[in-house]
């Protein structure tokens, strides 16, 4: 019962239940809450995080975390409408060159973590604080010209039924699984995160892992950038502030060890969706602000203690008493 | 190494820049070195230096401590709402602030021992959990504290202000603190959990100790805090977070803990305090300084990362 691979399942699967229990709660209490057109929003809003949480979650299951994803995110989202200015055709090649620009960013982070042995809160932290004040000393603080449509329609569009940005979300999510589950280099996330000195021993490229990780984040907090622009309709300076916060709660939520080693990316899926219902409780409830804050800690609080050592232990001691739900493994 | 100098090595390097950074200012400006500079600059620095000098000591134990944002920003929620109170209701209040202080700090230390959950988690949720309640006592900025104590935070008391009796008591009590059998047991519970564990130290006791010292000091830069606004803010602590652990790194304290110490974690919140005055003195635009106070921070790690590469490859040698 102690592998880390039967952990992480189960936490995937408490993730997904504790985010469809607050679900039928919250939708028996207020009916429009399932409503369709709500439940899209919900997915929307739930997108953004979600591609922000995809780096962050490499980054943490390899044993680091990433600080530095508000200020690229929100450079990537500046930098995509003052390229652009309102118009559809440069986002062709815009839009991969801030993604590109994001990655970049985490190779810079990469670097300073992997090679010149920067602890990552300190190196991602800087990054974050320099890309903010270049950020505002390029704008001078003035906000930037409207979102192109064709942005807005990634963001905010619809397959029939589906948002674009659902399609895209799964996507990425299908990329991410098959990359931890069945690559090289996913197996290497893991194994630098449960043990670099062992990993670099077995002849993994513990420092070129580390880096890549970084970089497929500053990549997804770019891109997420990019998005969110379309949705808001305009970039403005502290758009990505909230999703540091989020991007490692959806983590966190989903399973994942900040200590690395454990974690999938359909876990961190379910937190970021989580996340989005606990914030649709602020409007049903009329909850304030500083009440869904206290309720986001108290819920972060209790997922991760339902991994620690205690908790699995007193799950397993309810197990053997009788409840059997699990001893089919 | 003269034996003086010796146990200064970690501060060498914040020193060598703050020291740079008072040159450069006092050749753009005059009047860089007198007494109301330095009472001016205590008193910017100081909210910082507390909420620093808890971090430093959960620094030392191996650990981090997020939520004395939230601490720092219910401290103000708190303070403000009491403005009409008068002189034994308000002293009654400090305390009850600086209890609450310590006891989410306690609060953090006993989930992270007893459940054994990782420090960055619980205090980031706790960080919300107390931000969120700050919201909650005082919805947006405003409210007052009583004017007495405005009076305090500005007066001087033989010349030097508030601040700088505050700085001069801090490090009286480092000097004496450094040397008790608590903080060894955590500075040792920082730099090898298991061989202090061995030797007697009880890591969920150092933990409640360290978290709990870290909350207090939070507490402490609050109450500092709304002395010179004269009012509260529910998210202000959330700006000192960040700036509260890159001031102990830049003061050396190394975050796998057990080494460093209070001194640094000044001098690097001084640095960061600092840096804002010069890129006023150089009329250029003010959103440099986070540029600035970035690259301080890689380089100074950078530079204590290969430094010690140097001596380790020297040592093997």
């Amino acid at each position: 019962m102690t592998s880390g691979r039967l952990r992480g399942w189960q936490s995937t699967i408490l993730a997904y239940a504790g985010a469809l229990l607050m679900f039928a709660l919250t939708s028996l209490y207020s009916p429009g809450f399932a409503a369709p057109s709500h439940l899209r929003s919900l997915i929307v809003v739930s997108a953004f995080t979600g591609i922000v949480a995809l780096g962050q979650t490499l980054v943490v299951i390899s044993g680091g975390i990433d600080l530095s994803v508000p200020w690229v995110l929100n450079s990537a989202a500046i930098l995509v409408t003052l390229i652009a200015r309102g118009a559809d055709a440069p986002l062709l090649w815009a839009v991969p060159l801030v993604v590109a620009g994001g990655a970049l960013v985490g190779a810079v982070n990469g670097a300073g973590i992997a090679w010149a042995g920067i602890p990552p809160i300190v190196m991602t932290l800087s990054t974050n604080t320099i890309l903010q004040g270049l950020l505002l000393v390029a704008t001078g603080g003035s906000p930037p010209p409207t979102t192109p449509a064709a942005l807005q329609m990634m963001a905010t569009g619809r397959v029939g039924p589906v948002p674009v940005i659902l399609l895209i979300w799964l996507a990425l999510a299908a990329a991410a699984t098959l990359l931890l589950g069945r690559t090289v280099l996913g197996r290497y996330l893991y194994a630098l995160g449960s043990a670099r000195m062992v990993a670099e021993f077995s002849g993994v490229p513990v420092r070129r892992v580390s880096m890549s990780a970084y970089v497929v984040s500053g990549a997804t907090a770019a891109f997420a950038g990019v998005l969110l622009t379309g949705y808001s309709g305009q970039a403005y300076l502290g758009m990505g502030d909230p999703y540091l916060f989020t991007s490692i709660a959806a983590v966190a939520i989903g399973g994942a060890s900040i200590l690395g080693g454990t974690g999938t990316y359909l876990g961190t899926m379910a937190g970021a969706l989580a996340l989005t219902i606990l914030t649709g409780l602020l409007a049903i409830f009329r909850l304030s602000n500083g009440a869904l804050l206290v309720i986001y800690g108290v819920v972060i609080l209790l997922t991760v203690s339902t991994a620690t050592p205690a908790m699995q232990s007193a799950l397993a001691w309810a197990g053997r008493r009788g409840n059997g739900w699990r001893r089919h493994r | 190494m003269p034996a003086a100098l010796r146990g200064a090595g970690p501060l060498l390097a914040p020193g060598t820049i703050l020291l740079g950074l008072l040159v450069l200012l006092g050749s753009l400006r005059r009047g860089a070195f007198t007494l109301d500079e330095l009472n001016t600059d205590a008193a910017a620095a100081m909210t910082l230096i507390l909420v620093a000098a808890g971090e430093t000591i959960v620094i030392l134990r191996g650990g981090i401590d997020l939520s004395v944002g939230g601490v720092l920003s219910l401290a103000t929620a708190i303070a403000a709402t009491r403005g009409p109170l008068g002189g034994w209701q308000m002293a009654a209040w400090t305390v009850a602030i600086l209890l609450i202080g310590l006891g989410v700090g306690v609060a953090n230390g006993v989930l992270i021992s007893v459940l054994e959950l990782q420090p960055f988690l619980v205090t980031l949720a706790t960080w919300s959990i107390v931000g969120g309640t700050a919201l909650m006592v005082l919805p947006s900025e405003g409210g007052a504290v009583p004017g007495w104590w405005v009076a305090a935070g500005a007066g001087t008391l033989a010349g030097l202000s508030l601040a700088v009796w505050l700085l001069a008591a801090l490090l009286l009590w480092w000097a004496w603190f450094r040397r008790t059998r608590l903080a060894t047991a955590i500075r040792a519970a920082g730099s090898n959990e298991r061989s202090a564990f061995l030797c007697g130290v009880g890591l969920g006791r150092m933990n409640v100790a360290a978290y709990g010292l870290a909350g207090l000091f939070a507490a402490l830069g609050g109450l500092f805090l709304t002395s010179q606004t004269g009012s509260g803010s529910p998210t202000v602590g959330n700006d000192f977070v960040l700036p509260a652990v890159a001031a102990v790194v830049i003061g050396g304290t190394v975050l796998s803990g057990g080494r460093g110490g209070l001194l640094g974690s000044v001098l690097g919140a001084f640095i960061l305090t600092i840096i804002g005055n010069v890129v006023f003195v150089l009329h250029i635009s003010s959103y440099w300084q986070p540029v600035v106070a970035g690259l301080i921070l890689v380089l100074s790690v950078l530079a204590t990362s290969l430094s010690e590469r140097v001596m380790a490859r020297r040592a093997a040698a």
